[in-house]
């Protein structure tokens, strides 16, 4: 039988996980990406040092498990010097991990452009740059979105690693309460719907955005919308 | 004798073991329309790609308005380098395949680079652009999406996008060899006006109806050489060389030379 009460005493208490969980996989995203973003480029640079470092970087933290980076990065970084608490070393371990998967979709995304339009945008006088942030960089959005959402919620279910490292979020505070309750079930089923809800939301939002940004472009063609119309309808 | 207005010098070009280019020197005086015919594969399109750098060719240099890019290396200095974007938007590129820009309508496709490139303001730049597509007959069009338009729509839409930029020299590969046989008209009736206008051209294109009445020079191409060059209704009537008479025979063109 579940034990109600247990939701009603230690609610509070898993949900103060999960503000946790959602703080570190906001800041890991949100360093992820634009890291990524600069990983994918320098990969392609045509400086051989800096397309060198990005591609070590990818590599190396695609190629490795993530509990190790996170060991890595919490127990090597105090020998450097560099004392961070166990939540900051969560969020970088996170970014990182996160973002060698962000830039190989993006580094995906941009070669999925049609090379054509590259070379429509240097004939006309653009610089690298200036043809990548108003030529190809625009087009990538709508092809980089789906897989982009995927690595977001893997990283976001990624994120309870960080409970092996002492950081106190959703999946560390489940297993204090679970050793104070003897009820794993009723814990882990919170812990479970909390992981699930946050994850639903976001890929809700990120298939609003994609049918915004594959509409955006078809929003003159007034004839395909009005047949599905009128397919949905069974005329 | 009017003065070199593009001098293009002793271009080379090898892809793996092909020579793609082999020597190719060309005068091109101002107002001039030179029509750069070949069979396939023999590097007609590599000029105009090797012009503006596109495809840097291994060696050889481009002058155009006393400005020099290239050497005989092919390696750029510097200032070439810093240079080449410039000189590159001094040179308007019209491609085979359109290379629209399909995530900008049609007005902003000729907006952007006047923007980006030229740094013109948008009050400055959208009239430009409105005038240039009424000039290709799209001005219905302008806020349509790229991805409507018909194939002619999209080369009007790229050749508009490139004459914003106030080019002194237009370079056109195959602009109507990817357009179906009844849209071919009315991107060849554009590219009149540009004559008429006295737009200097080089343009790689298989309509050779279009190249012996508009070309002042007809160029061809074979194995990556210049085999022969000179006026249309010459070098179209009485081919010096075998390799042009053979393409000439191929391209099965009697009818054609009867009616000029």
């Amino acid at each position: 039988m579940l034990e109600y009460q247990i939701f009603f005493d230690y609610g509070p208490m898993i949900l103060l996980g999960f503000w946790l969980t959602l703080k570190i996989v906001v800041c890991a995203i949100a360093l992820g990406i634009p890291l990524g973003l600069f990983l994918a480029l320098g990969r392609r640079s045509n400086f051989e040092i800096i397309s060198f470092i990005s591609t070590s970087f990818i590599e190396l933290f695609r190629n490795t498990p993530f509990i190790i980076q996170v060991f890595l990065f919490y127990y090597v970084l105090p020998f450097y010097g560099l004392r961070l608490s166990a939540e900051y070393v969560g969020i970088l371990a996170l970014a990182a991990f996160g973002s060698a998967y962000f830039a190989e979709i993006i580094r995906a995304g941009i070669d999925a452009v049609p090379k054509g339009q590259l070379e429509s945008a240097r004939a006309i006088g653009m610089s690298d740059w200036q043809a990548m942030k108003n030529i190809i960089l625009p087009q990538t959005i709508s092809i980089v979105l789906p897989p982009l959402t995927n690595q977001t919620l893997t990283l976001i279910k990624e994120s309870a690693v960080l409970s092996t490292i002492t950081v106190h979020e959703l999946t560390m505070t489940g297993l204090m309460v679970q050793g104070e309750t003897f009820r794993p079930f009723e814990v882990f089923i919170m812990v479970a719907l909390l992981y699930w809800a946050l994850n639903e939301t976001i890929a809700t939002i990120m298939r609003k955005l994609e049918k915004k940004f594959s509409k955006d472009r078809k929003k003159t063609d007034t004839t395909k919308p009005r047949i599905k119309n009128l397919q949905r309808k069974g005329l | 004798m009017k003065s070199i207005f593009l001098e293009i010098k002793e271009l080379n070009k090898k892809f793996g073991p092909i020579n793609a280019l082999k020597n190719v020197s060309l005068n091109i005086s101002q107002g001039e329309v030179i029509c750069i015919i070949g069979p396939s594969g023999c590097g007609k399109s590599t000029l105009l790609r090797a012009i503006n750098w596109l495809t840097p060719p291994d060696s050889g240099m481009v002058k155009l308005e006393g400005k020099i890019i290239g050497s005989e290396n092919g390696k750029l200095s510097i200032e070439q380098s810093k240079l080449l974007n410039d000189f590159r938007a001094r040179m308007g590129m019209v491609f085979q395949q359109f290379n629209v820009w399909p995530h900008l309508n049609v007005l902003e496709n000729v907006i952007k680079a006047q923007i980006v490139v030229a740094k013109r303001s948008r009050e400055v730049a959208e009239p430009k652009a409105i005038k240039i597509l009424s000039d290709v007959g799209l001005k219905d069009k302008i806020d349509e999406w790229p991805d409507n338009l018909s194939g002619g729509q999209k080369q009007r839409l790229a050749i508009a996008r490139s004459l914003a930029m106030d080019p002194v020299l237009m370079l056109l590969d195959e602009p109507t060899s990817a357009l179906d046989p009844e849209l071919v008209g009315e991107v060849l009736s554009v590219l009149r006006n540009l004559v008429n206008e006295g737009m200097t051209m080089l343009i790689v294109t298989h309509e050779l109806g279009f190249a012996s009445k508009f070309g002042d020079r007809i160029v061809f191409m074979d194995g990556g050489e210049i085999i022969e060059e000179g006026a249309p209704n010459i070098i179209l009537k009485s081919p010096k060389t075998d390799r042009l008479k053979l393409f000439l025979e191929k391209l099965d063109i009697t009818s054609l030379k009867e009616k000029h």
